[in-house]
């Protein structure tokens, strides 16, 4: 990562260059937008809403607005949920715009400091957290049995676990509940441990394009060093840059012969073919959809029909959802600068959970699990979330101690 | 506008500093609406309470500082662009709260900030209805909604925002509130303030509160398309729909170039021959009444000479037929960068006659123009496509403006029916209305903003000095 000082006169030309005239001016604003975006939702201003966003872009192509840290921060203060985007009715692509001004910010030099905490992380121990990227299993030590996947190098499947389920306790009932989940389900596969680095993803939209290209390069060799053909991820951003993101990083073909799954893909199908057998659940839920797994990887079926699976287990939609959901705020790196905006997102997503009358918020996301519940307890709100995987394996270990629990 | 240190402090002390902005960054998310107009404001103020606005209003009145109302920015006339001068953008976005609904007289009350489509939405869980209607609900405020007097669909058979405004809180431009209207229906001890306000574009007050008249929100509703490939046998039938007593509560209407810009971008088997496409809907609470009023129509409309008629046999055939109509805006913006959307207003008996001169006009100017709107009231929205970055283009874009407007004016029409003057139909008020009503008009605004601090620049001709 090298650090490239403001060099405005550049930087204008390079936000020129990467992102047209043509395609802000899409943006006819009418802000109708706004409605949706959950940071304009909680701030009210213009200056959090897609448009004011566009509008800043626009105003440095067209020589209006001098570029400074105020600038940077209305870009790193966005979620990069995408709901601007699959609002807008003249097809103004606001996300993808935003996530390049990130990386001109970037190369420019101008990233708010604690992303460049994050960043400096990533690049000297391959994970957001910073420990010793070696510890990436230390979830399995204390489990009754351990996963089978711990002592298998080669598979035709990896279980990539991802940063936040590796490394923060918090997070260690999913990898705990999912692996096993695909024991019982007598699905061999692979743990890569330490050569598991970062999906890339966080380094992407900070805007470190070559951070982000490398660790991808080294993901997918691990994965083939591993012999496998297939990844499964329980984390939906992971999902996202696998499927989206290394594409378009290392070219088309290198994802040739790997198959990607979201763990939900997964489940769902040996749920309905009989493979697992839940016990029933019988209480009322609603299903979160995370922003990087239902709008921008378009995968909203296979989590509900996870929990469709799950006899006596009733789905309550909550008002806005599946390619209209709410992000939960936990999104675009957002919450090291800017706390309290998360929170007051999450808030709103909670407020949308209660007025269900659902007992329980399922999602498929660590990072929207912790978000939620974090703003719950805050709030004192008796509504808990869990990740699918998690309930998903709660029923399997009913039926397979004969539902004493 | 020179905005000294001194005054911004004093603003802070009023709202807090989080929501007094001077950063260029956040004064270029303040410098347009939704037309291209792009003039940036020296500071943007965001008021929590009617308070905070009187005390800002008290400040700027003595200082001589333009104070230009907001709310979502939504405008289609440049009505909250800080022009010329720039000065002092006031929005009202935080001040959205709904603070009472009484069920028994049927009111709202509310904040001006709040969302249309929010105040909606929270009326209807009671089972009440807030009819007005602009496309833009979701994103635009009730305080401007009663500044611009929008309208929507719903309007022939509902009315406008005027009709339902029964109060407001609104604050002087010297800083002093006051609250006019109430729950009465019928109140007519005094000049009608409320009335005044609604419309005045954020020239006379800042609307703060309003007190809103609600109805029962209709529970069936009947959609149907209707294709005519001659424009006068439209126009004729829907005179006979209205003669024989029915009031649809939607009458909406596309011209062939609109309807062949929304099927090259949807491809929904649009009638690429008619002359006119029609949206009729009917509703109501009593099913067999709805589908009584709905067959009726259809009857008149086909022995009227349409070519086609389809009614949606549900929920799902509704959205259809709807998609096309609201899919005209996007559609229009892929063809060509810019547009500029006017609003004439008609009497319903010209709208036949409008529509060919117009398209004379397009033709004229080699300008690609679609026409829709409101066929039961008369409101057409010439939309006319262009490049602005094209300066030859724009040249001939503004000619063919002025040539709408002079159409409209010569049909007994006028400028705008919803939208209102703002900044871009100013230099055609003096064409369009009596000189001596222009001068009452202005007389009102001095007696009310002595220093024209209350967003100065619009509606007004140029000539109109304070
Ligand atoms: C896609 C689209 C569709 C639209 N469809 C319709 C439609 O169908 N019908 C229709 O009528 N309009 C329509 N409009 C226009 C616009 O949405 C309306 O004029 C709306 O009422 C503006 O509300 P706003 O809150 O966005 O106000 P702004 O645009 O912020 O302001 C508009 C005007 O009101 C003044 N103002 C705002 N708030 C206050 C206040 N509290 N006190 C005093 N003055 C105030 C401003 O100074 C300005 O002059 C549409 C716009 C768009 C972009
Ligand atoms: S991005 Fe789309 S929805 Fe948002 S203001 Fe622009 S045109 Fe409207
Ligand atoms: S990506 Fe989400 S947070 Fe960012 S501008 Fe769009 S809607 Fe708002």
């Amino acid at each position: 990562m090298t650090m490239v000082q403001p060099q405005v006169q550049n930087v204008v030309q390079e936000l020129a260059a990467r992102i047209s005239h043509d395609d802000v001016l899409r943006c006819i604003r009418c802000g109708l937008c706004a409605y949706t975006c959950p940071t304009y939702r909680v701030e009210e201003c213009e200056s959090m809403a897609p448009r004011g966003r566009l509008a800043l872009v626009r105003a440095v192509i067209e020589g209006k607005l001098e570029l400074s840290p105020r600038f940077a921060e209305k870009f790193y203060d966005c979620v990069l949920c995408a709901a601007c985007t699959s609002a807008c009715p003249s097809g103004t692509k606001a996300d993808a715009m935003l996530l390049e001004a990130r990386h001109v910010l970037f190369d420019a030099g101008l990233v708010p400091e604690p992303v460049r905490g994050l960043l400096e992380r990533l690049e000297t121990r391959h994970n957001i957290s910073g420990e010793e990227n070696a510890g990436r299993l230390v979830w399995c030590s204390n489990m009754e049995h351990a996963p089978t996947g711990l002592g298998r190098s080669q598979a035709e499947t990896v279980y990539f676990v991802g940063c936040v389920g590796s490394l923060f306790p918090m997070s260690f009932s999913i990898p705990q509940a999912f692996s096993q989940t695909l024991d019982l389900a007598g699905v061999e596969y692979a743990l890569l441990g330490g050569e598991e680095w970062c999906c890339g993803y966080p380094a992407f939209i900070s805007g470190d394009v070559e951070l982000a290209r490398e660790m991808a390069a080294h993901n997918l060799e691990a994965v083939r060093q591993a012999g496998a053909r297939q990844v499964v991820v329980t984390c939906p951003s992971c999902y996202h840059v696998f499927t989206h993101v290394y594409p378009e990083l290392l070219g088309e073909e290198a994802l040739a012969g790997l198959k990607v799954l979201h763990a939900t893909e997964l489940l769902a199908d040996l749920l309905e073919s009989g493979a697992l057998r839940p016990a029933a659940v019988p209480i009322r839920v609603t299903y979160h959809d995370p922003c990087d797994l239902g709008r921008k990887s378009k995968v909203f079926q296979p989590p509900r029909r996870v929990l469709q699976a799950i006899p006596g287990l009733e789905l309550v939609e909550m008002a806005s959802t599946g390619a209209n959901s709410l992000c939960c705020g936990g999104g675009g790196n957002v919450e090291s600068s800017a706390p309290a905006l998360v929170e007051s997102m999450a808030g709103r997503r909670l407020a949308e959970a209660l007025d269900t009358g659902a007992e329980l918020i399922v999602t498929a996301c660590q990072q929207c699990k912790r978000t939620l519940s974090s703003a719950a307890r805050k709030r004192r709100l008796r509504l808990r979330t869990v990740d699918v995987v998690e309930l998903v394996w709660q029923a399997l270990e009913q039926t397979h101690s004969g539902g004493s629990r | 506008m020179e905005i000294s240190r001194e005054f911004v402090q004093e603003l802070e002390e009023i709202v807090g500093p989080t929501y007094v902005h001077t950063d260029p960054v956040d004064l270029q998310c303040y410098a347009f609406d939704a037309t291209f107009e792009e003039w940036r404001p020296d500071v943007v103020v965001r008021p929590a309470t009617t308070e905070e606005v009187a005390r800002v209003l008290r400040l700027c009145h003595e200082a001589r500082v333009p104070v230009i109302p907001r709310g979502m920015g939504s405008g289609l006339a440049g009505g909250t662009v800080p022009f010329p001068n720039g000065g002092l953008v006031l929005s009202l976005t935080r001040m959205n709260r709904i603070l009472e609904i009484d069920e028994v007289n049927m009111t709202v009350t509310a904040e001006a900030g709040v969302i249309t489509a929010d105040l909606q939405a929270e009326v209807e869980r009671r089972g009440l209805f807030y009819p007005p209607d602009p496309s833009s609900i979701k994103h635009s405020t009730i305080g401007g909604n009663i500044a611009c007097n929008a309208g929507g669909p719903r309007c022939l058979k509902y009315g406008v925002t005027k009709d339902y405004v029964m109060g407001v809180k609104a604050v002087l431009a010297d800083g002093r509130v006051f609250s006019a209207g109430g729950k009465p229906i019928k109140y007519v001890t005094g000049y009608d303030l409320p009335a005044l306000l609604t419309g005045s574009e954020g020239t006379l007050a800042v609307v703060t509160e309003a007190l809103l008249r609600l109805t029962v929100k209709p529970t069936v509703v009947r959609t149907a398309t209707v294709v005519f490939h001659d424009l006068d046998l439209a126009s004729q039938a829907i005179n006979k729909v209205l003669w024989a007593g029915f009031v649809p509560a939607t009458l909406e209407l596309m011209d062939d170039t609109t309807i062949h810009t929304v099927e090259e971008y949807l491809h929904i088997g649009l009638p690429l021959d008619a002359a006119a496409l029609l949206i009729v809907e009917s509703d109501g609470r009593d099913e067999k009444v709805v589908d009584d009023e709905m067959r009726g129509m259809v009857e008149i409309f086909r022995a009227a000479g349409a070519s086609e008629v389809r009614v949606a046999k549900d929920e799902k055939e509704r959205e259809a037929l709807w998609k096309g109509r609201r899919s005209v805006s996007p559609s229009l913006a892929r063809r060509r960068p810019h547009k500029l959307g006017e609003d004439i207003s008609l009497p319903r008996s010209a709208i036949p006659e409008a529509i060919r001169r117009i398209k004379g006009v397009a033709a004229k100017y080699g300008l690609p123009i679609a026409i829709f709107g409101h066929a039961g009231d008369g409101n057409l929205h010439p939309n006319i496509l262009f490049d602005r970055r094209n300066a030859e283009e724009w040249a001939r874009v503004q000619q063919a403006m002025a040539e709408i407007f002079a159409i409209a004016l010569e049909l007994g029409g006028t400028l705008t029916g919803e939208h209102g003057v703002g900044i871009m139909k100013r230099p055609f008020v003096p064409q369009a209305l009596d000189p001596v009503a222009v001068e009452a008009m202005w007389r009102i605004k001095r007696a009310l903003d002595p220093h024209n601090i209350l967003n100065p620049g619009k509606i007004f001709p140029t000539d109109m000095k304070v």
